[in-house]
């Protein structure tokens, strides 16, 4: 109650248009990314997010975000391999069958801006969860990152990265960020590195990961033909194949499959190709899904 | 959906637990004379269940009548078994096409799953991609079409709509039903 | 299942005439967003980007207005948005589209003050995911498409979802009848699931590639579209705004659309 009154009895016009910081951080030409966040008035606004976005415990929530996703990434002798689908779904609709969700980290260019065959130097991420999340988190560890190898002359580990970016989740815990994803990157100090970081604050290094709702196919594909010695040729076929299979049984996983090899001179990109030619080829060549009819 | 003297009717071929694809061999449309079909979307056992029970009443009917079942009465039918189970209904959503053999009229109608007829000129859809197949269809379809050009605009305006429907998809089938003629065909689809 | 009441409760089958037996727990709690409906549509082609919206403004069954733009100039030097060069078009709760629109508007115009440049398309998408982020735990109730010309003269098109992820695409459907657009545009402007004819024999079909359409067809396309969402969904109709974006200027066109 005494909540209500203090929110009426304030002066009427006290909130309108921007307050003085407000107008402050609109004419400031770099604020971009930053760590204020506009709240709700209310006593607990994860509760009221949760109600507005969150489809699993509320199929009618008004605001619908992208979900859905397989990705993974496995070392191997050769270094790192990080593969993705490239699905966005809002319940059962398909928001888009084009998204990007290995996200380059470090260095201010995003490889978005030239394309080159020659590896590019930084680490990889990936998105699993809420695209906006990753997206922009990931944008914020860029930043971190490149401050750091301002400051040290020298790049970041990929511990010391994963940790930056679990720290944040952790801090932001139970607020409703919801992200699973993946660092990999390759360092003179630890070799091929692999760190898997959740919106709960979870930090695990390993060998192997695979995320997002068709996790599970992909692992059985993943487990059962991977070594450590895989040559790279080996290496990329095998998350090729791993994500097509999730594609494939899974409804909320499809589209394009992103492939990338970490090595120690930095990243090389090995495609973003539809996945329907590749699996038509799987098929007819190798024999594989045969549960697939191809005739009538 | 209705073209010139012909009709078509198409469905995709999975069958899934929420996310999970169980099968993508699951045709959802049967035929019960020989120029009517009806094509079964919602739950898979009661799209059996509806398919078998409707067979037997459709043979029932063949014995009595000594003649085929005209898509007019299939509709009639369909309806009156909906309606039985309106206080526990069957979770299906029928869609039926056909040509009348007396007339040699094209008909299609839809039903919701307690048996409320909806009669079209152009086009019915059901299904989880329904609003989907609304915009291709209005977009794609026109009065008067050829058997082959109304195969193009079916196969088109379903391939498009299922993309576009995580629960839909892993290849099609469709149906060209013209007076004496019922052509079936298989699409390649997207796998994923 | 077809139905013409709205009310329905446990006890009884619910007729729309029929009194509830025991008025509904009705829950009150903060509930700041109405949608207002309607559908927004952006294709961009080698030297332009379209973006289109109709221009209905509903609130349940009710029709609020029967011209409300959608579709924005973002960074004029006036009023009427004459010099912009980047466009934008929200739809969801019109009035978070509305501050959302002069924000990214004052943030564009200040950076042409301190930089004495235009902001390139570019920047502007990438501060426009940054405007949405902000409000992460408050979400604006919007999708928003940003369309301009890039570095190369190129049509460009981002599509934003309520917290700011964003994509450049050939083109995108956003609001309440983007499921009926989409998958028509994937269709017909991306050419999915067309082949070449008489390029081989089943698995052997070469799929149709994708390329810029001309101006013309776009603007029929996007005609086409809005005409068959008006028969098929409620929110949509009365009028449709087109936006032009071009190397010579920004250039509006109005025509109606069904009002039932």
């Amino acid at each position: 109650m005494d909540k209500l009154v203090a929110q009426y009895s304030r002066p009427r016009h006290q909130d309108e248009f921007y307050s003085e910081q407000e107008q402050r951080d609109l004419t400031e030409s770099h604020p971009s990314i930053s760590l204020k966040f506009d709240l709700p008035p209310l006593e607990n606004p994860s509760a009221f997010l949760r109600a507005m976005t969150d489809d699993h415990s509320n199929p009618s929530c008004p605001i619908k975000l992208a979900h859905g996703t397989t990705t993974l990434a496995f070392r191997f002798q050769g270094g790192i391999i990080v593969a993705t689908d490239s699905r966005a779904t809002a319940g059962n609709w398909i928001a888009s069958q084009t998204v990007k969700k290995v996200i380059p980290v470090s260095r201010l260019s995003r490889g978005e801006d030239t394309q080159t065959d020659a590896p590019v130097p930084g680490l990889l991420g990936t998105m699993a969860g809420g695209a906006a999340d990753c997206q922009y988190w990931l944008r914020y560890l860029s930043q971190q990152c490149t401050l750091h190898e301002i400051r040290h002359k020298r790049r970041i580990t990929v511990a010391a990265a994963s940790k930056i970016l679990a720290n944040l989740t952790y801090a932001y815990k139970n607020m409703g960020l919801s992200m699973g994803t993946m660092l990999a990157g390759m360092t003179p100090q630890e070799g091929p590195a692999l760190y898997y970081i959740d919106s709960d604050g979870t930090r695990l290094p390993g060998n192997l990961f695979c995320v997002g709702s068709g996790q599970t196919f992909a692992y059985g594909v993943l487990d059962a033909q991977y070594r450590y010695d895989l040559t790279e040729e080996e290496a990329l076929e095998l998350g090729r194949r791993s994500i097509l299979a999730a594609m494939h049984r899974d409804a909320y996983s499809g589209g394009f499959i992103n492939l990338y090899h970490v090595k120690e001179e930095g990243w090389v990109h090995h495609g973003f190709s539809d996945m329907n030619p590749i699996f038509w080829k799987t098929k007819l060549e190798k024999g594989e899904f045969s549960n697939v009819t191809s005739e009538l | 959906m209705v073209g010139k003297d012909c009709v078509a009717i198409a469905c995709d071929l999975r069958l899934g637990m929420q996310a999970l694809t169980v099968s993508n061999n699951f045709p959802k449309i049967f035929n019960y004379a020989p120029s009517t079909y009806l094509g079964l979307t919602g739950l898979a056992t009661d799209v059996a269940t509806v398919s078998d029970l409707l067979r037997y009443k459709v043979n029932m009917y063949r014995l009595r009548e000594e003649r085929n079942i005209a898509p007019q009465t299939l509709a009639n039918l369909v309806s009156s078994t909906l309606y039985e189970k309106r206080f526990g209904p069957f979770f299906v959503s029928p869609v039926l096409g056909g040509i009348n053999q007396t007339t040699g009229k094209p008909f299609i109608c839809g039903f919701d799953s307690i048996g409320c007829i909806d009669f079209a000129k152009d086009f019915i859809v059901s299904g989880t991609a329904s609003e989907q197949l609304f915009g291709t269809c209005e977009g794609l379809w026109e009065p008067d079409l050829s058997p082959e050009d109304l195969f193009e605009t079916i196969s088109q305006a379903l391939l498009s709509a299922v993309d576009r429907d995580a629960l839909s998809g892993w290849g099609a089938q469709v149906y060209i039903i013209e007076k004496d003629k019922v052509t079936q065909r298989l699409l390649k689809g997207r796998q994923d | 299942m077809t139905s013409f009441g709205r009310y329905t409760s446990a006890e009884t089958v619910g007729y729309s005439f029929s009194q509830p037996t025991s008025a509904p727990n009705k829950e009150h709690s903060f509930y700041p967003y109405t949608d207002n409906g309607g559908s927004t549509l952006g294709i961009s082609g080698s030297d332009f980007a379209i973006l289109a919206g109709d221009t209905r403004s509903v609130a349940g069954y009710n029709i609020n207005s029967r011209y409300v733009p959608k579709v924005f100039k973002i960074g004029g030097d006036d009023e009427s948005g004459d010099g912009a060069h980047i466009l934008l078009s929200v739809v969801g709760f019109a009035a978070d589209g509305q501050a959302l629109k002069e924000r990214l508007d004052a943030v564009v115009k200040m950076y042409k003050y301190q930089h004495g440049k235009p902001m390139s398309v570019r920047a502007c998408a990438q501060r426009l995911s940054t405007i949405l982020y902000q409000k992460r735990f408050f979400p604006y109730y919007v999708h928003a498409i940003l369309a301009g010309l890039d570095e190369e003269g190129k049509g460009a098109l981002y599509s934003y979802d309520p917290v700011g992820s964003y994509e450049r695409e050939q083109c995108r459907a956003a609001g309440s009848a983007a499921s009926l657009i989409m998958p028509f545009l994937d269709n017909q402007v991306n050419f999915k699931n067309q082949y070449i004819p008489g390029s081989g024999e089943g698995h052997a079909l070469e799929p149709k590639k994708a390329e810029p359409l001309p101006r013309e067809t776009v603007e029929q396309l996007v005609r086409d579209a809005f005409t068959s969402a008006v028969e098929r969904h409620i929110e949509v109709g009365d009028g449709l705004q087109m936006m032009v974006i071009t190397k010579s200027g920004i250039e509006e066109i109005y025509s109606p659309l069904k009002k039932d």
